[in-house]
């Protein structure tokens, strides 16, 4: 072992830090609250090397300013750390090998349930998560309920970011449809959305078996209405009528959907909206991000897109709770590792302030804050009009909602069971009632096994 | 009905070829070339629209209302330039055609050896020795991948070449064996018989009598053996984890999907160029293989 403790590479890195805001002037640090808190000890082990996956970068800034964290990391406590980037889809397989074999990555920045399925397999994160939470103004309720094991305070995991999926609409196409900006009231949003059908600019939400923005229309509507797949304990409860009132308002919102929508996936309500075809939808901040870079190499279609683009909280609030979930980014650290306090260490030097607001600005807010902190920070004064993915981390609703995050709760969602409940009556092949008896069915297998 | 005949212009030899009266050119044309020409079609459009797609800028990519979604207006090379100077392509080709090679080889090694002792020696339950491997085939990846994995990381071939080059055979070896146990069938066992009365010995009669009968199979076999394993995914994106080792399918889909925004002219150029070795292999071997298909020697 050597004298090298933590609290050396803490100073190290700080140092290396400022040294870099000196050359870097527009590095945006002091705008973010931080108690004076003194970091979890865990000394760095000799000769530690880490191996990390992670999602792979939704812009180039996300990989980049990734790795130039970590190589400050490095520098500061001599830790080599490799950074393997995996497909979106795909990393879930790579955790899976990794839990299975005990080898492989030392950390995985995976998706927001991942932790949940390999409890026994991962560290306690509990020390270092209450040193963060304490020192940037504590956890939004979401990354708290990812980060936690389910009904317990015992955190599993570091949550790092939430990708939001807020309502993505054109401004000037709304207002000709007689309306400021999309309204909260279902009934309301849906005269809206008639009237810009009307107008020649349907909207369109995916309503295929896509990960994020399928299970993301279902869960919309559902929690919208009020509804829920199963209850606190775990209990299939989808066979409500507040699940049929959802559906049948999904069933009257399609009629002025797009044709087409039942087979989309996840890049299809992108590049609709992007070829001007649909006047709305709900997602990532992606969309204002590819119109933004094309605007800025000069492209006046997308100059005239992006200046036309809004966002807002998706309507239908529940109770006084936005019907949203998001994509939550949540790093683990495997009981496998031969340098545990390294991997927290690593985890650590990312979320302090020196280091996660550069990532956070520089992706535009995709992954947006967990830590309620860097709700001051610069990235949501550059351009307003993402500040509705700010609150990302305060949404209420999960993945599985309302009962714990279970494997079973990850095959609902896998197997698109809320999905195809909805898209079934929307494309008129069976009724409310019995898209929610089948949706039952299903639920109800999958939770007796998971 | 009417009973009215048409008569019909007699054919001389200075008409040119001979036709008979049913092989009309109107009826080549509804027979052979209109659905040949529908085949050619739906094979090749895939392939076009991979090629249009590579060389089409973002904004003609995403606007079919002003541009017609078959063509290009303002072709660009930005797609082809991003794929192979701004990633790893060239070693990503490189990596996975070494692993399509050397499992194939080993592959159809063990093919060779198992389709013989079964077709040929005739050892008590050798039929059900077949139908067992052949049954293996149909155990999916999807489910073996986990427990392989835990003989790759035991074995220390985690995140190595060779944890594809010797996982590949899983479900190639069984594939080539049912392939080369009907092609050794078609192959006259009196050709072995003569070698034995001669003196030959058995592993003699396989290299000198079967196998140079059976390159047609072999070669069948090979190409599917190297097909299947350049376009394998799930063992190539669970053992590997380090980016510059991925093989191409599963490195493209890295590189070039970005959460749910997809470089679709980078990603129609990488899966075109990712096509080319395949289809240059079958260009040159395409007698073989269509001859393996019609049968092996004719008595």
């Amino acid at each position: 072992m050597t004298g090298f403790t933590r609290r050396d590479s803490f100073a190290v890195g700080a140092g290396a830090v400022a040294s870099a805001a000196v050359l870097q002037p527009g590095a945006a640090r002091a705008a973010i609250p931080m108690a004076k808190i003194d970091p979890p000890k865990q000394p760095i082990e000799a000769g530690a090397e880490l191996r990390v996956i992670r999602p792979t970068k939704f812009v180039d800034p996300d990989e980049v300013v990734w790795n130039e964290n970590t190589a400050k990391f490095t520098k500061a406590t001599g830790v080599k750390v490799r950074t393997d980037f995996v497909g979106w889809e795909d990393i879930r397989a790579q955790v899976a090998v990794a839990a299975r074999t005990g080898a492989g990555p030392d950390v995985v920045a995976g998706w927001a349930n991942d932790p949940h399925l390999y409890t026994d397999k991962i560290l306690d994160m509990t020390e270092l998560a209450t040193y963060l939470g304490k020192k940037y103004g504590g956890w939004g309720r979401l990354p708290e309920v990812y980060g936690k094991k389910f009904g317990t305070n015992q955190w599993i995991s570091i949550p790092m970011g939430c990708g939001g999926g807020a309502l993505v609409y054109r401004k000037s196409w709304v207002n000709e449809a007689g309306y400021a900006a999309p309204p909260d009231d279902l009934t309301k949003f849906l005269d809206l959305c008639r009237k810009l059908h009307k107008n020649g600019h349907p909207v369109g939400w995916a309503l295929g078996n896509s990960q994020g923005d399928g299970n993301g229309t279902a869960t919309w509507l559902l929690w919208a209405h009020g509804g829920y797949q199963v209850d606190e304990a775990g209990k299939v409860s989808i066979n409500r009528k507040e699940t049929i009132a959802a559906l049948k308002y999904g069933a009257e919102l399609y009629k002025t959907f797009i044709p087409g929508t039942l087979s989309w996936l996840d890049p299809s309500n992108n590049k609709a909206y992007l070829a001007e075809e649909i006047s709305m939808t709900s997602n990532g901040v992606s969309i204002y991000f590819v119109a933004k870079s094309g605007a800025a190499k000069g492209d006046a279609n997308m100059a005239r897109i992006a200046a036309d683009t809004e966002h807002a909280r998706s309507p239908g609030t529940f109770q006084g709770r936005a019907p949203e979930a998001a994509n939550t980014l949540n790093a683990m650290v495997f009981k496998h590792t031969k340098y545990p306090n390294a991997a927290k260490e690593y985890l650590r030097f990312l979320m302090e302030a020196d280091q996660y607001d550069n990532w956070l600005t520089q992706c535009l807010g995709y992954w947006a804050h967990p830590l309620l902190a860097y709700d001051q920070s610069d990235c949501w004064k550059s351009d307003p009009k993402i500040l509705p993915y700010r609150d990302a981390q305060k949404m209420t609703f999960w993945d599985g909602y309302k009962g714990p995050i279970t494997a079973g709760a990850a095959a609902a969602t896998a197997e698109y069971i809320l999905v195809q409940m909805f898209a079934g009556v929307c494309a008129g092949q069976s009724t409310p009632e019995e898209a929610v008896k089948e949706a039952e069915r299903r639920l109800t297998r999958i939770y007796k096994k998971g | 009905m009417s009973n009215t005949t048409v008569e019909q212009p007699a054919v001389t030899e200075a008409d040119g070829p001979q036709v008979m009266s049913w092989d009309s050119g109107m009826r080549r044309i509804i027979t052979i070339y209109i659905p040949l020409s529908i085949f050619v079609i739906v094979l090749l459009f895939p392939f076009y629209w991979m090629a249009i797609t590579a060389f089409k800028p973002n904004g003609e990519l995403m606007n079919y209302r002003d541009n017609n979604p078959f063509w290009i207006n303002h072709p660009t090379f930005a797609n082809i330039n991003k794929l192979l100077f701004e990633t790893d392509y060239g070693h990503w080709l490189v990596t996975t055609m070494s692993i399509a090679f050397g499992s194939t080889f080993l592959s159809l090694l063990a093919s060779v050896l198992a389709a013989y002792a079964i077709q040929r020696l005739r050892f008590k339950g050798s039929d059900y020795v077949g139908l067992a491997i052949y049954a293996a085939y149909l155990v999916p990846p999807s489910i073996l991948f986990i427990p392989l994995a835990q003989v790759v990381y035991q074995l220390g071939l985690f995140d190595t070449p060779y944890a594809l080059i010797l996982t590949y055979p899983t479900f190639l070896v069984p594939f080539c064996t049912w392939l080369l146990i009907g092609y050794f069938k078609s192959i006259p066992y009196e050709l072995e018989e003569c070698a034995l009365i001669d003196g030959a010995s058995r592993l003699q009669i396989l290299r000198r009598i079967t196998l140079p009968l059976a390159v047609p199979g072999l070669i069948s076999a090979g190409i599917f053996a190297f097909t299947l394993s350049w376009n394998e995914f799930i063992y190539a994106l669970a053992f590997i984890s380090s980016t510059e080792k991925k093989t191409v399918p599963v490195a493209v889909l890295t590189e070039l999907v970005q959460g749910d925004v997809y470089h679709w002219g980078s990603l129609m150029t990488g899966a075109l160029l990712g096509s080319l070795p395949v289809a240059i292999f079958y260009m040159f071997f395409v007698e073989y293989y269509v001859s393996s298909l019609t049968g092996a020697v004719k008595e």
